[in-house]
Order: C-alpha cells, then sequence, then structure tokens
C-alpha cells in the first residue's frame, strides 16, 4: 500500500482526475475525453500522475471512477437488445407508463420510445394477487417455449417484472433460473432483486433500464479494468453510485442501474465531506457547468436523496410534479436537480422583444461566441466576460483564449438595442436572468420541500460555480458562499471522499405499530445480513430507514430507525420523527390519522480513508497588483476590481469587489461581500446581514 | 402610478410567481389523499392577481384553469369589504358561484401586503373523491337537476382570521361517502394555498405590492401581445365545425355542438351557436368551463414561450347561447361535463385544421374514461374512481401517441398495484388494442384497454366514456380510429354499457368489466404510408396482416417475419387508387 488514492470522472469534453496522496496534498488534471474509448484519457492520465507523483510510477491503492457511461447508453439508444417478461395482460404498462407528459399545451409532444419495443415485451401465464397468493400457477411449459422464442430473438438481456412480485416473487425467481440456465450469456435484470418496492410502471422501468445498460456497463468497467491492469494499476476499481457510495465494480455489473447519476453525486458527497470539515453547516450546493445548472441538499451532514427520478428526462426542474419525459429509474439517488442553464446558454430576443436565455446551448462545440470555435450567437460566458467576470485574453491557465471584443460587439449590436439598454446593463440582464433561472434548482431543493435557504450556505463547484455562486447567494438572501479548491474538477475531489456504500430496500406495507416494528426488524436484520455480506469488511456500519406516511397518502417521507435496540420501543420516538418531518416538508400535521411504513431500507458504509486535510498544488497565480474594470449593476457601475490568487486571500476578511482566478476556475466576489480563505483552502465570501437589499 | 418595466426584471419575477404556482401545485400532491388527485392528479394550482386574473399556473390542469376567473371575480365582489388576512375560502357550485361541477372543490387563500392591502391570491382546486349525490364518485350521468349532485357550496370562509371553521368542515364530512378522503385532500389544499402565500409574500418583502403589481400587469400585457401575434399568423377568416357526442343512457341520441371561429387579424372569436340545448344528464358545462377549453385548445397552437397567464386570453372572446350545453343554466346538472369540455377542445382543433395543418392532431379518443367503482370493503364504504387514457390522433409529422393525457388535462394513471391493495377490484388487462388506430400516412394512435374485476358483490359501476357512434375523425384523408366499447362479462355472458351510462350497474363477484377507447385519426392517404411504417406496426403487433392489406393496401409475404411484398403492395395499391 501506498497510500495514494485516484479518481476519475469523465464527462462529454473533459476527464478530471484528482490525486490524493498520504500526506493530503492533492494534485489535479483536467484533459480532454476521449469519446472513442473513455478508458485511454484515464489511462494515460493516470500514468501521467503516476509518473509525477511518485517517481519511477507509483501504483494507486484504489482507482475511484465516475461516469455517464450508462446515462449515455439510455440517452444515445445505444444501450443492449433487450426483452421484457411480463404477466399475461400487461405487455404494454413500460410504453404507456404513467400516462403523464412534461409539457402542457403541446399537440405535437411525442413520448419517448421505450427502452424495449413491444415486439420484444412478451407475456406469461401466471398471476400473483396483492396479498402474494397465486391466483393462476406459471406455466412451466410454457416459458421454456418462451425461452425459446427469446433465444431467437437474439436479445444480449432480459427483464422480468410480474405484478406483485415484491410480495411473492416466486413466480420471477422461477423464470430467472430458468433464463440463466438456458441464457447464459444474457444479462437477466428481475424485478424483485433490483426494486422490491409496489408500483408497476416504476418496478418495470427501472428493471428494464437495468436490463438496457447491464451488459454495456460490465463491457466498459471490464475493459477499463484489464487497461488499469495492463499499465499496472492492480489496485480495486470501484464507481461511484447515485446515492453517492462507490462500489467494488463486480458488484456494479450486477446491477448497473444504481450508476446512472454518478458524476453528479461525487461534486455532492465532496461537498458534504468538506462542509463538516470544515464546520460550514447546512448546505446547499450549486454545481454550474456548459449546459447545466445542479442544486442538491446537506442537512446536518445528512445528503438528500430521492427516489422519484427519470433518466434522459432532460430537464428535471421540479422533478417530482413534471414526469413523463425520461425514464424511471426508482433506485436511491441523491436528490440533484437541474435545470438547463450554463455557460453556453444561448441568449436571444423573441418575438415580443423580450430576452431570453436559453434553454438552447452552444454546449462545448462550437461554445460561446468569444471562444472563436464558430460560436455565432453569444452566450451567458459571453455575459460573464463583456462585464470583466471572466479573463478577457484567455481562460484555464491560458489554453482557451477568449476574443472579448467579439462578446461585446455582440451584445452592443444584436442584444442591448433591443431593450433599451447600453451593453453592459444588457450583458448584466442576461447574468441576472441566467441565476434566475439557476435559482429554481436552488429552490427546488430548499424551499420545495419547505427549507428556508437563509438557513444555508451556498458552495459552488463547476467550471461555472464561482462565476454565479455569490450573486445567487445574494438573490436568496443566503449569507455565506464557499468555493472549495479545485472546485472546476470537484466531482473528482468527491470521489475521493466518498464512503464504500452497499444499500437494499423492500417493500413493507404495515401500519406503524408495535407488532409491525417488531417483523419489520426481523427483516431489517436480514437485509443487513445480506448488505454485509455484500460489504465484506468489519470496519463497516449500518443504518436503517423505513419511509412512511398518513395512510391514504401515495408519498412518503424518510425516518431514521434506531438499530440495535428493539425497535418496538422506540415507537414513540419514530411517530414524532415522521410527524415533525411531515410538518417541516409540508406545512401541516393530521391529527389522529394512523401511519403506514411502506418500505424499509438498509444502508451500509465503509468511510473512506481519507487525510484530515486536503491541500492543493497550486498552479498558474494570478500575477500581483493586477486589476480590471468590472460591472456591479447600476448600483456600483464600473469598479476596478482587483484579481487575485487564492493563495493572496487570507484568514482575514477582505472587503470585496475582487475576481479569483485559478486553472479551475473563476470567483467573482460583488462589492457589497467580503472573501477569505479558510484553513482548508475554501474561498469563503460573506455578505453581511444588513447589506441585503 | 405608472412604473417603467425593466424587461429583465418581468422576466426575474415571471420566472418567481412560476415557481411559486409549481411549487403549490407539488405540495398538493404529495399531502393530497384519494387517488385521484394524489395519482390522477386531477386538480391545479395558480397565483391570481388582486383582481383574480391568473399570473401564474402550476404544470396541472388546462381545462381548469382558464375558468378560475370568473369565479374569483364573483368571490371578489361578493365579499368585498370582508376578505381579511387569515381568511380561506371554499366553494363548489357551477350556479352560486360560477364554478365548475360539484366535485371541484376551489380552496383560495388571500395575500395581503404589509398594509393588509389586498395584493394576490393563491389559488388550488381539487377534484374530490366524492362529494355525495346520487352515485359513489358524483359523477352522475343520470342526474336531471344539480341537487341530485351531492354538497353545493356558495363561496364560504373555511377559515376565518386563521381559525378553521369546524362547523363547516362537519357538515363537508357528513355529507360525503368518503370524508377522510375529502377532508385530507382539503387540507392538502390549504397547505398548498399556504404555500403559495409565504412564496409571495416573500416576494412582497423583497419588491413591494406595487412594483409587483405594476409587473403583474406588464405580464399580462406581454402574454397578450405574444397572444395577438400567434393568431396573427392563423390566415383570417371563418371556420365551422360540426362534432356530435354520443348520447344519454342505453338509447343515445346524439348531442351536436357547433363552432363557429372567427379569425380577425389578431382576435378570434368562438361561437356554439347551434349547439345542443342543455340535456337531461349531467354532462353540461358551465360557460365558465367551455371557455376554459377554448382558452386551453387555443393556447396549444400558440409557441411554448408564451407565458400561461390571464392576457394571452384576453384577444379571445367565447358566446354560446344560454340554456345550451356548453352554457347551461340552474338547475341543469354538470358533474361529469368533462366530456363536453374535451369535445370543446376537439371542435376547435377540428375547426383549425385547415388553417393550421401543422398545428393540430387528427381526432383524439375525447379525453379520459372515468369508471367509477364503490360498495363496502372491510366494513367500510369504498369509492374507486381513475381516469383512463389516451389516445391522440395522428400529425402531419408522425403517428398517433397512445397512453397520453388529453390536451385538456395532465393525469396520471394510478398503479395497478395500488388499486389491487386498497380496494376489492383486480386489474385483468391494460393495453394496447391492435388494428385500432385511424389508417394515414400517419396512423392514430392504437386503442386502450383496461379491465376491472370485482371482487365484492353489490359492487356499483358507472362509467363515463366517449366516441362509439361519433368515433375520431381523420384528416386530410386520413381514417377514424375504431370506435369505443365497454361491457360486463358476467355467467357467461357479455351485455354492452352505454358510453355515457345513467343507470347504475351492480356487478357480482366475478364480473368483468372490459373498457376499450377510442382509437386515434389517421392524418392524409394510407396509401402513402411508407410500407417500411407498416411493417414495423406489423412487427409490434400493433397491425394484423389483415388489416395491413385492407387498409394499408400492403402484402404481408411472410406473417411470421413480418416481411413485405413491395412488388405485390405496389399493385395492390394502384388498384385500390383506381
Amino acid at each position: 500500500m501506498t497510500g495514494y488514492r485516484i479518481a476519475a470522472d469523465i464527462g462529454g469534453t473533459f476527464t478530471d482526475l484528482a490525486c490524493l496522496a498520504p500526506d493530503g496534498r492533492l494534485s489535479t488534471r483536467k484533459v480532454p475525453s476521449t469519446p472513442e474509448d473513455y478508458a485511454t484519457a484515464i489511462v494515460e492520465a493516470t500514468a501521467e500522475l503516476a509518473a509525477t507523483e511518485g517517481a519511477g510510477g507509483l501504483r494507486f491503492d484504489e482507482v475511484l471512477h465516475a461516469s455517464t457511461v450508462a446515462t449515455n447508453a439510455i440517452l444515445e439508444s445505444k444501450g443492449a437488445r433487450t426483452a421484457l417478461i411480463t404477466t399475461r395482460g400487461f405487455r404494454d404498462v413500460l410504453e404507456l407508463r404513467r400516462i403523464r407528459v412534461p409539457r402542457l399545451y403541446e399537440p405535437l409532444y411525442e413520448k419517448p420510445a421505450p427502452l424495449v419495443p413491444r415486439r420484444r415485451r412478451y407475456e406469461l401465464t401466471e398471476r400473483i394477487d396483492a396479498r402474494g397468493n397465486v391466483l393462476v400457477p406459471l406455466d412451466a411449459d410454457e416459458l421454456e417455449t418462451l425461452i425459446d422464442t427469446i433465444a431467437g430473438a437474439e436479445v444480449d438481456a432480459v427483464a422480468v417484472c410480474f405484478l406483485h412480485a415484491h410480495v411473492n416473487p416466486a413466480h420471477e425467481a422461477q423464470v430467472a433460473e430458468r433464463l440463466r440456465a438456458r441464457l447464459p450469456g444474457a444479462f437477466i435484470s428481475v424485478s424483485s432483486e433490483v426494486l422490491p418496492e409496489i408500483r408497476e410502471y416504476e418496478r418495470t422501468s427501472t428493471t428494464v433500464a437495468n436490463a438496457y445498460i447491464g451488459p454495456v456497463v460490465a463491457r466498459y468497467l471490464r475493459s477499463l479494468s484489464d487497461r488499469l491492469r495492463a499499465a499496472g494499476q492492480d489496485g480495486p476499481l470501484k464507481m461511484m453510485q447515485s446515492s453517492g457510495g462507490v462500489q467494488q465494480i463486480e458488484t456494479i455489473i450486477a446491477k448497473p442501474a444504481t450508476v446512472v447519476e454518478s458524476g453528479p453525486a461525487a461534486g455532492v458527497v465532496g461537498a458534504a465531506r468538506m462542509g463538516a470539515l470544515a464546520g460550514y453547516g447546512d448546505i446547499i450546493t450549486f454545481d454550474m457547468g456548459g449546459t447545466t445548472a445542479k442544486a442538491a441538499m446537506i442537512e446536518g451532514g445528512r445528503i438528500s436523496s430521492t427516489s422519484e427520478y427519470e433518466v434522459g428526462g432532460g430537464i428535471s426542474l421540479s422533478s417530482q410534479l413534471v414526469k413523463g419525459g425520461g425514464y424511471a429509474l426508482k433506485l436511491p439517488v441523491i436528490d440533484v436537480s437541474e435545470v438547463g442553464a450554463g455557460g453556453g446558454s444561448i441568449v436571444r430576443i423573441d418575438a415580443a422583444g423580450a430576452l431570453r436565455v436559453g434553454p438552447d446551448s452552444a454546449g462545448s462545440v462550437p461554445g460561446p461566441l468569444c471562444y472563436g470555435k464558430g460560436g455565432t450567437e453569444p452566450t451567458v460566458t459571453d455575459a460573464n466576460v463583456v462585464l470583466g467576470y471572466l479573463n478577457p485574453t484567455s481562460l484555464a491557465g491560458g489554453t482557451v483564449p477568449v476574443d472579448a471584443e467579439a462578446a461585446r460587439r455582440a451584445f452592443a449590436e444584436d442584444i442591448a438595442p433591443h431593450l433599451g439598454a447600453d451593453v453592459h446593463a444588457a450583458a448584466y440582464g442576461v447574468h441576472q436572468l441566467a441565476n434566475v433561472t439557476m435559482m429554481r434548482a436552488v429552490k427546488a431543493v430548499s424551499t420545495y420541500r419547505g427549507r428556508d435557504p437563509r438557513d444555508f450556505t451556498l458552495f459552488c463547484f463547476g467550471g461555472n460555480g464561482g462565476v454565479h455562486g455569490a450573486m445567487i447567494a445574494r438573490e436568496l438572501e443566503m449569507s455565506r458562499v464557499v468555493v472549495p479548491p479545485a472546485a472546476g474538477v470537484y466531482s473528482a475531489v468527491g470521489l475521493l471522499w466518498a464512503d464504500a456504500e452497499a444499500s437494499r430496500s423492500r417493500a413493507f406495507l404495515a401500519p406503524l405499530d408495535g407488532a409491525s416494528l417488531t417483523r419489520a426488524e426481523v427483516a431489517l436484520a436480514a437485509m443487513e445480513d445480506e448488505v454485509r455480506a455484500e460489504l465484506d469488511d468489519p470496519k463497516a456500519s449500518y443504518h436503517w430507514s423505513a419511509d412512511l406516511r398518513y395512510a391514504g397518502q401515495a408519498f412518503e417521507l424518510a425516518v431514521d430507525l434506531p438499530r440495535g435496540t428493539a425497535l418496538a420501543e422506540g415507537l414513540g420516538a419514530i411517530r414524532a420523527a415522521f410527524e415533525s418531518e411531515h410538518l417541516r416538508t409540508y406545512g401541516h400535521l393530521l391529527d389522529d390519522k394512523r401511519v403506514q411504513i411502506v418500505t424499509l431500507r438498509v444502508r451500509g458504509a465503509i468511510a473512506a480513508p481519507v487525510p484530515g486535510s486536503m491541500t492543493l498544488a497550486a498552479r498558474s497565480p494570478a500575477a500581483p497588483g493586477q486589476t480590471r474594470p468590472v460591472w456591479f449593476g447600476d448600483a456600483h457601475g464600473l469598479c476596478d476590481t482587483p484579481v487575485i490568487g487564492r493563495g493572496e486571500l487570507t484568514d482575514s476578511p477582505r472587503q470585496g469587489p475582487a475576481i479569483v482566478e485559478e486553472y479551475e476556475g473563476t470567483t467573482v466576489v460583488p462589492p457589497e461581500a467580503t472573501v477569505r480563505r479558510d484553513q482548508f483552502d475554501n474561498i469563503v465570501i460573506d455578505f453581511a446581514q444588513e447589506g441585503r437589499t | 402610478m405608472t412604473q417603467r418595466i425593466d424587461p429583465i426584471l418581468l422576466e426575474v419575477l415571471k420566472n418567481g410567481f412560476e415557481a411559486i404556482a409549481d411549487e403549490m401545485a407539488l405540495i398538493l400532491m404529495r399531502t393530497a389523499h384519494s387517488s385521484i388527485v394524489r395519482d390522477a392528479m386531477d386538480y391545479s394550482t395558480a397565483l391570481c392577481n388582486d383582481r383574480g386574473e391568473i399570473i401564474a399556473q402550476g404544470v396541472t390542469t388546462p381545462m381548469h384553469l382558464g375558468s378560475f376567473h370568473d369565479a374569483m371575480l364573483f368571490l371578489i365582489d361578493h365579499f368585498a369589504g370582508r376578505i381579511r388576512p387569515g381568511d380561506v375560502f371554499v366553494g363548489n357550485d357551477p350556479y352560486l358561484i360560477k364554478g365548475q361541477h360539484l366535485p371541484d372543490i376551489y380552496v383560495i387563500e388571500p395575500i395581503f401586503d404589509a398594509d393588509a392591502r389586498l395584493c394576490a391570491w393563491a389559488t388550488t382546486i381539487a377534484h374530490h373523491a366524492d362529494v355525495g349525490g346520487l352515485v359513489p364518485g358524483s359523477n352522475s350521468i343520470g342526474a336531471t337537476e344539480i341537487h341530485q349532485e351531492g354538497l353545493r357550496l356558495p363561496f364560504l370562509k373555511l377559515v376565518e382570521n386563521g381559525v378553521e371553521n369546524d362547523t363547516l368542515m362537519q357538515v363537508v364530512a357528513a355529507n360525503v361517502r368518503v370524508p377522510d378522503q375529502v377532508l385530507g385532500d382539503l387540507r392538502a389544499q390549504m397547505a398548498a394555498a399556504r404555500a403559495g402565500r409565504m412564496g409571495f409574500e416573500a416576494l412582497l418583502a423583497r419588491h413591494g405590492s406595487d412594483k409587483l403589481a405594476a409587473y403583474g400587469d406588464a405580464l399580462q400585457d406581454q402574454a397578450e401581445k405574444m397572444s395577438r401575434a400567434a393568431i396573427a399568423e392563423i390566415p383570417d377568416g371563418t371556420y365551422h365545425f360540426i362534432d356530435h357526442i354520443d348520447g344519454l343512457g342505453a338509447n343515445p341520441q346524439p348531442i351536436p355542438l357547433e363552432l363557429t371561429l372567427t379569425v380577425a387579424e389578431t382576435e378570434i372569436t368562438a361561437d356554439w351557436t347551434g349547439t345542443s340545448a342543455q340535456v337531461r344528464g349531467g354532462i353540461n358545462a358551465p360557460l365558465s368551463f367551455a371557455k376554459s377549453n377554448v382558452y386551453a385548445a387555443l393556447r396549444s397552437i400558440m409557441p411554448a414561450d408564451v407565458p400561461n397567464c390571464h392576457g394571452y386570453t384576453r384577444p379571445i372572446t367565447v358566446t354560446a347561447p344560454e340554456g345550451t350545453l356548453v352554457n347551461c343554466t340552474y338547475p341543469a346538472p354538470c358533474g361529469a361535463r368533462g366530456i363536453t369540455g374535451y369535445r370543446i377542445i376537439d371542435c376547435v382543433f377540428g375547426a383549425l385544421a385547415e388553417a393550421l395543418p401543422d398545428r393540430v392532431t387528427a381526432d383524439t379518443t375525447g379525453g379520459s374514461s372515468l369508471p367509477s367503482f364503490g360498495g363496502q370493503h372491510g366494513g367500510a364504504p369504498f369509492v374507486f374512481s381513475e381516469c383512463v387514457m389516451g389516445v391522440w390522433g395522428a400529425t402531419s409529422r408522425h403517428d398517433g401517441q397512445s397512453g397520453v393525457p388529453h390536451m385538456g388535462s395532465n393525469q396520471a394513471n394510478v398503479p395497478i398495484e395500488m388499486i389491487e391493495a386498497d380496494y376489492p377490484l383486480r386489474i385483468e388487462s391494460y393495453g394496447f388494442v391492435p388494428d385500432t388506430g385511424g389508417p394515414g400516412e400517419y396512423r392514430g394512435g392504437v386503442s386502450i384497454r383496461r379491465s376491472w374485476r370485482a371482487l365484492a358483490d353489490d359492487t356499483y359501476f358507472g362509467i363515463r366514456s366517449d366516441k362509439a357512434d361519433f368515433p375520431p375523425h381523420g384528416l386530410f384523408g386520413g381514417g377514424s380510429g375504431q370506435p369505443a366499447q365497454t361491457q360486463i362479462l358476467s355467467d357467461g355472458a357479455a351485455r354492452p354499457v352505454p358510453m355515457l351510462a345513467t343507470l347504475p350497474e351492480t356487478l357480482s363477484a366475478g364480473s368483468l368489466v372490459d373498457h376499450r377507447m377510442a382509437g386515434g385519426g389517421g392524418y392524409g392517404d394510407p396509401l402513402a404510408r411508407d410500407p417500411a411504417r407498416v411493417a414495423e406496426d406489423l412487427a409490434d403487433g400493433l397491425i394484423t396482416p389483415d388489416h395491413a392489406r385492407t387498409a394499408y393496401g400492403v402484402v404481408v409475404a411472410d406473417p411470421t417475419l413480418g416481411t413485405i411484398d413491395l412488388a405485390a403492395t405496389e399493385t395492390l395499391r394502384a388498384s385500390l387508387r383506381a
């Protein structure tokens, strides 16, 4: 063991790496992704870091990984050729979905194509009722004939989902056994194994998505593992799950639907750990890149998660409400709300003469106009250049040249005249409008859940997080903003901090009373045994929870369960915890209402071996004494603003305005805020209470 | 006071208003108790200005929203001088308060600024599981006057000065079949309205009421301007369309709807003269509801970024003679008036097809089918209704969608596993029916079938459905979809159920209700359909080889492989064209 660990986060444009030395030194790299074989960028950058960090080649104790491979397979329809077996009468459940569509007033709307076309959805004679009784036994001969048919359809994966299989999995188990025996090369995904929870569409969709990406994820992870081994990196390869914990790739390969939101999860985990370490209390994360901005909530050190999620649904502005645009995936995922606004969002004047920002994006190609790579329409990044927030000559330590005059011209000629504003006011308007759109992501994880954003610290990362974070915080009257070191590659940093994690869930519909809790305890202990076997580590800790609701409601709230004491004795405390969460989330309680248990959950975790602090190797510090004119709105006009490096900040607050420029990104400090650097190298921006408007 | 409108702040506030309306919708859904609200999502939320005009709506039910205005005008006028902080209003009656139908209950909270000036309203409406009346679910088609339809509520203060009116709550509870669900949903509406008020109060604290009012008005003006621009793109002229609802009961007489749509520059008038007189059955629509559906249909042909606020309706005028199906007068029953609302939207699309061939679909299945079941289960009464949806006609670009809500609503289905866990019902099938989509160059959506088996004796059953005698029409040479059908299979015999059943059916344990919606209309000449698309439909079992031949002139070479004989197809198509 060398004590060195490395993490790689693959995005569509860049692959980000972070390497942590035993003494807490953090080194980062941002290299172009290699879409023809994503492993290439990782293997090469890992070799380069190994050579740089340890003279003569270093073996990393483990390689941690986050990737969009699973999401992309779904978004690009490049998953496995999959078959689905259902209860007779129900092969169209997958395609009927929940009916609701994500947009109103759109007669030309087209539903997303199902991941398994109707021709490969097969029905089998069998039926189980809601209590688990077998009404119609499974016909074994019919099953064999069906497997013949499926074998003839040349599929790579088979999903199985029968009605009420979460209550009685016997029929599914019988089918799975025969499929595994007769189609050994196919990936088999069974609903009672993947998601033993009530609601047939969500369970079918999750099981199908798991099957659809199964072979793709397996091929990708095995290839990556082989190539790392060939390069001498034979430590364990682990991948981030959407829930925020990492897991050995063999476990991921068995249930790949758990890694669909792997990248966004990693950054949030990093924020949670840094927040706890540096004592920033409750946090809302703000992760802004080129095309989207994302937010998540961390409360009492705990990351807010959900199981109401759709992959490929485009923008999940208020994901709980606007459903139907993607594919339901009902597995634990960090509750990340996302809006389609980023640096690349295109600025236009609409038919009524109003200013519009996005949702179209110039993406990474052609990118913002000022990058000079063929972009013809101004973007949010161009506005930020006009305002002086971004360097007028180059970004990313000089690697991306910037044509500030092109951006200014576009605003002066195409945008400002329509608004009756000058070029700065127009660009500032674009900046504000982008902020308003992105604030909806922040609100979706706070006010929509009964939380007041003013009680939170805004923790900003991603390529543009530091550019917009302070202004968004000001709008929402949040008094503190933190921009961590290596913010531009923060998902890779977060990977280094993630717990190894395994979890189980089980449907358990019962009234919340002593007798149910006694039965639940038996079920939870069995689930914990499964998790224990999967983690196989005596240092693992375990956590129990349940989803509860008032009888009659259709949506549940998660409540912790005490572990280690007789569960039934905690009845009063469990009910009180549910009521307190209901009151906080929805603003009211129901008197005399029965409470139900719906789902039981067990999570096991092993803490990551990280040193007590991290220090970032400084790169390309700004030249001292620089200033440039920066526009902070009518109230301030053009301010001659110091441009500094992170290292020039100290723990004593310095009055804004200021621009902090680094290799990984830029942080904008407005005039009415102060800025300092804490002992963990975080940039901390504070708004004085009286400075609020 | 005139205020200079900063276009940027206007956009900022528009987003702020919309976020509040969406937050209200989310809270309502997540705290509701009845499956029609929590699972099917038959409810709406909106923020209104002090004059009761919508400034933002949640992503909810279009056919509700345009009718808020009339009810709000009534409320504001009726309670003038008596609207105070801490009040919450409730009401439902179409005639007493210009409401919609009795199951749709409004819960509305006024919003005041720091000087206690009324400046906005947080409004909600939800379709309740039951409000009493003739049948469980309160959607009786057989009602002949509104007094048979259940509890009539004028606008009353459900909460006054922060104190809930317990008497009123008890009256409601005593008059409905499932008080837990109704009271639970009313509280969910109150929670949503409270969230709306608090969200708006935060904006007030920031911007002040004068500024918010000015910007709210500017938003209405912007919506009106964009609406006019969209209408200006429709060729001026008069567009006429006649359609029929099948009729009531076992011997239905067609009920005509007649629409004359006049487009003149930036304004549009929808005149319903010629439409049937109001009928002795619960499908009559108040004028406010008719207007709402015309607005929703016209909004659907406008660009996506037109603000969904009152302003966009200003250039639209809706007229209908009193005492008709689309402007009913007391005491006409209206419990199942949803069907008329859906048909109003379909008629607007029918009228606009000639002018906007690329913006509308061929005819749809006519909105959700609404089956209701009731009886006794485990010693307590149960009521279960759901919305079965939905099929669209084809467009000039793609096949009709199947498994979508009607344009007028945006509801969800109820999970089969939830139904079977909670009610004495078993779902035996839920899926597509082959050969049912109207043929066309683009095929209409295929029909959807759902069947329920009663597990208990004396189970009440009723259904509101449509389009058996007048199936969804095609456009520009496209054929009609297959008609809708409902039957009860019991003791080895099948008996048909009317589309608009006026008499309740009583099911014995083991009886099966089998319902099939109509297929969507086709678009364009079926003989021009790409044979490759026909082959895809064959492979997916959406059509049979026989249907390929008779409807599309496509000859199947090998039925097991689904291959097409192109040469034989050419010949057959040529002979069919001749």
